[in-house]
């Protein structure tokens, strides 16, 4: 059987040759889903909420990724998640709309290599040139939902929910090997 | 494995990122308590069984995790188009099998 | 050097031997051998015994489409494999082959007594012989045709291997890497496409391999070769041999099976064995090549009779004479370049024996040359030799007529019918065929898929027309996605075209009924069966094919289609097309299960979700159940207890002190929004307007068909905001439903939906001492009747953790749920087991749950419902909301049918006998009536190891509600139970134990 979830801590999983796979500390997650106007959200978030599904937009540490027509995903460090949450309170009567915390709900793995797109093909079915550096999408990986964020062209992040995360740090971690190997019989 | 256009993501994308979710266009009516027996038993439970031109929903689940229509012909397994939730049914006869 | 091996000829490399063994017997070949190859080599034909008769035969071809020579393969414990194809598998030092269908040896088999009773086993003679009497059935026709049946021998050991998969995407793709294929990679990629090319073989090239004289450019065929395939990966493409394309699926996606390992002789660590590469291309460009056809004759399937382009490839490729006094036999020009070339290399070719009464003047002084025997206008009537050819019998024909017979000694015969395009996966595409009268065969025609087909794969022979055909379709395919090339130049020289004829079986002066002329040559289909199959009705293709299994071997027809088309067509007096072909379907070559699996095997078997107090329930030996994705703790064993004792000792801890429970699964919803009251009003059965915030509610979650869909506890956190728990299983469902209504159709609604299942892990307390364990815990909640009663929830903190504290209770018991954000979870668990033990607290798993809900009547869903049971025949009807103008199930509770008396409602048994009642045992009221009896009713949970002290069940009965007290009966496979009807809760139906 794979590792229980509490097994998987911060730090490497598996580095080889062409790609390394590791878990990120915990950080802040939000939730945001609002309609309608959406420049006060920008304001109370500091920065400019992407429009497009896919799109990403940065700002003090933290992160936004459009994830459909009235959903997006910020990451921020954990200390200022509270400061966010009582920031878009308070336009909450105005400009209604859902915040909710899910910082405890998923987890990162940091791919990193020039095996990195490589590896992820080994579970996404999408075509992974199509989501270009900067950019973001939720798609799918081995069966399970993840969010794909594409940070240059041999780094990509894998956002997680916990549960999935035994299953598929085994698949990480084989397809890891498995490219090494590849690499090792083309040389 | 089909390709789906996603109008909202307005990508076109394996089948394996959606989710089948029924035939289109069956409308719940507004107050179902009003609705006779037999009208509610047809919103229910009848369906088309389209040889051809089929209007159906998908939801875009491992993506934007929307419900949108599509129309596609069961005999080719082609899809014509996709549109967003809540738009009129397009006119099949301007339909072809080139969905963007 | 071996016997049969020409020095200075092939592409092996007989620097590097390489030693295998082929039934115990050790051989010799060179590496780049295949193990027919080397066999070859050693002058060895006899590599198998057919299916049915059990005949000796050797290999026909060189390549995939082997029928004959099929082995097992062996790499120590576990790594076996059967009907393996001789023709294709590479030798590697040590490795252990052995042959089919024998017994006790290859060579002396008791099986061959069915080629004697040949007459027998014709056409549908399983459908004819075991149809009666039926009693026969089981002792005597089944095991009969299992022992018969089959090929090789099933492996019966766990594979070690692993196998993979990955995704793929290119602009083109280019199956078979020919000079067809070489050509059209090399026309795309030049036009700047990403482009992926293919081939099933160890080696890129295709029949260059086996024609090297051909001049292509001014250079020498692999010459040539070489520097193709060096410009093709300078320019990019992405080349990939012992791949094959075995499946075309919607909208160009291609499966390929790369195998990776079985040629190697020591398997390197982290790779797999075979690898599933899905392809989307852009566009698709096949170049497959055509396959030989064996000419139908008497004894054709002898060893040492096979095709005459293999015999060139054995020659060239391998540097291997399969024989050294051969006799060609054909009706097409291809087969006298195979005798030239085995002639110059040395053996003696006893004649060429043409069919046709013309052939090109170019061949025949090419013949006369080499001092050839030409025989025009002459059949085959038969072969002798008992394990390989000895002689061929051949007879002029003048007008049809069969004249006097005269045998040609020979050690070989090679033959060519023509050549069949290579449609497979054409076809898979519901590509559409059209015949073609003059090469007798089917041609591609249209196909909805973005797709080209190119070279001898539509007919076109000779290879300036292949690389030409290539490169045309390569450009089109660039131009197809707005790329531009111009068209590519070949200049060959010492090109082999050439043309023939197509035969049904070759006119033979011998009886049909005495005549063993193979169609099939691993069915054993002969053409006599074929014949016979049509006498006997068969009209149509396909009834034909399964009548006889004509094509439906594991070679799929590759070689006997066409064949036995031509002969069916023929027996029916009517033409090919209007007899038609059968589908042929993917995989085009045998693929392994462990190939299409993939990384899905063992641990990675299925998606497998866990808590984060899974690892802590593993290391106090949990017991582990699958619900829906995840893997929940069954039970909690302690030594020697069975899972009944544990159960009921977890039972009783809960009842008594207090048991702890992993709830984390439950799945949670957040629903956040000015809409959210009314949302939940229209979703649920229950009214919410006048909840109040820090209260709970149970909630119940119908279809529209007014079913029961799911339930759950509901926390209301605020004026807009509310904490939905769904079932485990139904989790995902729920939010899917849910969103669903929202965006389709309740647009009005400013409300959101957040998946919160896996922000919080929930730890259940349940019991009398649940409230004193907990009470130090908490801040800001005061854990009393009045401050905090049954169905409160509030948000606070627990030892220091951001909490949402629930007091509910499934147990019956005083109980609280206390969520926390997940990655604190197990270090909560951990505070209050260890804080616990002064309890005595119990860990407890779902098993243990279910049957501490169970004696409180409490449902569920999926177990005590199955879709068709509404929320009166669970006798909750007070979940329903009676003055809401509306909400989902509202209507379809008012369906005349769900109305209506009789229906099956949820009730409580007590066995008379006090036995445990088996979960889905049917109910009758009367056991006396004849059978079929009417069945009123079913058990959907039965328990005997709870703390009412006696086994309880709960029942869906017909008219149970009005039925208290009554006797139903359970028929059993030995007896007759009796039970009594009863309500549904057997402990504390005052609920006295849920107050402090």
């Amino acid at each position: 059987m794979n590792a229980p979830v509490s097994a998987l801590t911060p730090g490497p999983l598996v580095e080889t040759d062409v790609v390394r796979v590791s878990l990120e500390a915990p950080r802040g997650r939000l939730s945001l889903r609002a309609r309608g106007e959406l420049a006060p959200f920008d304001v109370a978030l500091g920065l400019t909420l992407p429009r497009k599904i896919g799109q990403r937009a940065a700002g003090d540490g933290i992160e936004a990724l459009c994830l459909g027509p009235d959903e997006w995903m910020i990451h921020a460090p954990e200390a200022q998640v509270g400061a966010l949450l009582s920031a878009c309170a308070t336009l909450y009567e105005r400009h209604p709309h859902s915040l909710v915390d899910v910082s405890g709900r998923e987890t990162t793995y940091v791919v990193d290599g020039p095996g990195a797109l490589d590896l992820l093909s080994v579970g996404c079915p999408r075509d992974l040139d199509r989501i270009l550096p900067g950019e973001g999408r939720r798609t799918v990986f081995d069966g399970v939902t993840v969010i794909l964020w594409r940070d240059g062209e041999t780094t990509a992040r894998l956002d997680v929910w916990h549960s999935f995360a035994p299953y598929l740090s085994e698949l990480l971690e084989t397809g890891s090997r498995e490219l090494a190997a590849d690499a090792a019989a083309a040389r | 494995m089909l390709l789906i256009h996603c109008p909202y993501c307005d990508e076109t994308l394996p089948e394996a990122e959606f989710t089948y979710a029924g035939q289109a266009h069956v409308v719940r009516p507004a107050d179902p308590s009003g609705e006779s027996d037999a009208d509610w038993e047809a919103f229910l439970f009848l369906r088309d069984n389209a040889k051809g031109p089929h209007f159906e929903r998908w939801r875009h689940l491992h993506g934007c995790g929307r419900f949108f229509n599509a129309v596609r012909d069961t005999v080719s397994d082609r899809f014509l188009t996709t549109y967003e939730a809540g738009l009129p049914r397009p006119d099949l006869s301007t339909l072809t099998e080139d969905q963007p | 050097m071996s016997s049969h091996r020409v020095a200075g000829k092939g592409r092996i490399d007989t620097t590097r031997p390489v030693s295998f063994t082929f039934d115990g017997r050790r051989y010799s070949g060179a590496a780049g051998d295949t193990v027919a190859s080397a066999l070859l080599a050693h002058g060895v034909h006899l590599m198998g015994r057919s299916f049915k008769y059990h005949r000796p035969r050797g290999p026909v071809t060189a390549g995939s489409e082997e029928p004959n020579a099929l082995i097992g393969t062996r790499r120590g414990p576990g790594r076996f494999e059967p009907n393996t194809r001789a023709t294709v598998q590479e030798i590697w030092q040590g490795l252990e082959t052995t042959s089919q269908n024998k017994y006790p040896s290859l060579k002396w088999d008791v099986g061959a007594v069915n080629d004697a009773g040949y007459m027998l086993f014709s056409a549908g003679f399983y459908y004819k012989t075991f149809m009666w009497p039926k009693s026969f059935w089981d002792k005597v026709y089944e095991p009969f045709i299992r022992a018969a049946a089959g090929l090789g021998v099933s492996p019966s050991e766990d594979d070690p291997d692993r196998y993979a998969s990955r995704n793929m995407h290119c602009d083109v793709l280019v199956v078979g890497a020919g000079p067809t294929g070489l050509a059209a990679a090399h026309s795309a990629a030049l036009a700047g496409a990403k482009v992926v090319l293919v081939d099933e073989h160890a080696e890129m090239g295709g029949a260059l391999l086996s024609d090297p004289d051909v001049q292509i450019d001014g250079a020498g065929a692999w010459t040539w070769l070489a520097s193709r395939l060096a410009e093709l990966r300078a320019l990019g493409v992405r080349t990939m041999t012992r791949t094959t394309a075995i499946g075309y699926y919607h909208q160009n996606l291609v499966g390929l099976c790369e195998k990776l390992t079985d040629h190697l002789p020591d398997l390197p660590a982290d790779t797999p064995r075979e690898r599933m590469w899905r392809v989307r291309a852009k566009r698709v460009v096949l170049a497959q090549g055509a396959l030989e056809k064996p000419l139908v004759f008497h004894g054709n399937d002898r060893p040492g009779v096979m095709l005459a382009g293999s015999a060139q490839t054995y020659l060239n490729r391998f540097g291997v004479l399969v024989g050294k006094a051969p006799v060609v036999l054909t009706s097409h020009d291809s087969a006298w370049f195979a005798a030239f070339d085995l002639a110059d290399a040395g053996a003696k070719v006893q004649a060429i024996v043409d069919t046709r009464d013309s052939v090109r003047d170019d061949l025949r002084a090419g013949a006369s040359a080499r001092g050839i025997e030409v025989r025009l206008s002459h059949t085959a009537t038969g072969t002798s030799g008992r394990l390989r050819v000895k002689s061929l019998r051949v007879a002029p024909l003048r007008a049809d007529q069969v004249g006097a017979a005269t045998e040609i000694a020979c050690d070989a015969v090679l033959m060519s019918g023509g050549w069949t395009p290579s449609l497979h996966l054409f076809s898979h595409t519901k590509g559409s065929l059209t015949w073609d009268d003059t090469q007798t065969t089917f041609l591609p025609k249209d196909t909805p898929e973005d797709c080209h087909i190119a070279g001898a794969s539509r007919g076109l022979w000779g290879y300036e027309a292949a690389l030409v055909d290539g490169d045309k379709a390569g450009r089109e395919a660039a131009q197809a996605l707005g790329l531009k090339i111009a068209a590519g130049r070949f200049e060959v020289a010492q090109d082999r075209t050439g043309s023939g004829v197509s035969h049904r079986e070759l006119p033979s002066d011998r009886s049909p009924a005495r005549s063993k002329a193979f169609v099939d040559f691993q069915n054993d289909v002969t053409a006599k069966d074929l014949r016979l199959a049509v006498r006997e009705g068969m009209r149509s293709i396909e009834h034909v094919k399964r009548y006889t299994t004509n094509g439906m071997a594991t070679d799929q027809g590759k070689m006997s289609n066409i064949n036995g088309l031509n002969i069916a067509a023929d027996a029916l007096g009517k033409p090919q097309p209007q007899v038609g072909l059968t589908t042929f379907r993917p995989p085009y070559t045998p693929t392994t299960f462990g190939c299409f699996a993939g990384y899905h095997r063992g641990s990675h078997f299925e998606v497998t979700r866990k808590t984060p107090i899974d690892g802590w329930a593993e290391a106090h030996g949990a017991a582990f159940e699958p619900v829906g994705q995840w893997r929940r703790a069954w039970y909690f064993p302690q030594p020697g207890e069975s899972m009944d004792d544990a159960v009921r000792r977890e039972c009783r801890a809960t009842r008594e002190s207090v048991g702890i429970f992993d709830a984390s699964t439950l799945g949670k919803i957040e629903v956040m929004g000015p809409g959210a009251v009314e949302f939940m009003n229209r979703m649920y059965t229950n009214p919410w307007t006048k909840l109040g915030i820090g209260r709970c509610r149970y909630g119940l979650l119908l279809g529209d068909d007014g079913y029961i869909r799911d339930d759950g506890v509901i926390g209301r956190l605020g004026q807009d905001r509310f904490h939905v728990t769904t079932t485990t299983g139904g989790a995902a469902r729920v939010l899917n439903t849910m969103e669903d209504y929202l965006q389709t159709e309740w647009p009005d609604l400013d409300v959101w939906l957040t998946s919160t299942t896996e922000q919080w892990a929930t730890v259940a307390l349940n019991g009398p001492n649940a409230a004193a364990l907990l009470a130090p815990l908490v801040e800001g909640v005061t854990l009393s009747d009045d401050d905090f009663p049954h169905m409160s929830c509030a948000e606070c903190t627990v030892a220091g953790m951001p909490a949402r504290l629930f007091r509910i209770s499934f147990t019956g018991e005083v109980g609280f749920e206390v969520n926390v954000p997940a990655p604190m979870g197990l270090r909560l668990w951990e505070l209050l087991w260890e804080r616990g033990r002064q309890y005595g607290i119990t860990p407890y798993g779902t098993e243990a749950m279910h049957v501490l809900r169970a004696e409180k009547g409490y449902i569920i869903v999926g177990q005590d419902t199955d879709g068709t049971v509404t929320p009166y025949d669970t006798g909750m009807s007070w979940a329903i909301g009676k003055k809401k103008p509306d909400f989902v199930g509202m209507r379809g509770l008012a369906r005349p049918d769900l109305q209506a008396p009789g229906r099956k409602q949820l009730v409580g048994l007590l066995s008379e006998d006090r036995s445990k009642l088996e979960e889905g045992a049917q109910i009758v009221f009367d056991p006396n009536q004849p059978v079929p009896m009417k069945m009123v009713g079913h058990v959907t949970s039965s328990y005997d190891v709870g703390t009412s002290g006696r086994p309880i069940a709960l029942a869906l009965v017909e008219g149970g509600h009005d039925r208290m007290g009554e006797i139903v009966h359970i028929p059993m496979p030995d007896r007759t139970i009796a039970a009594k009807i009863t309500p549904t809760v057997f402990v504390d139906p005052d609920n006295a134990r849920l107050k402090l």
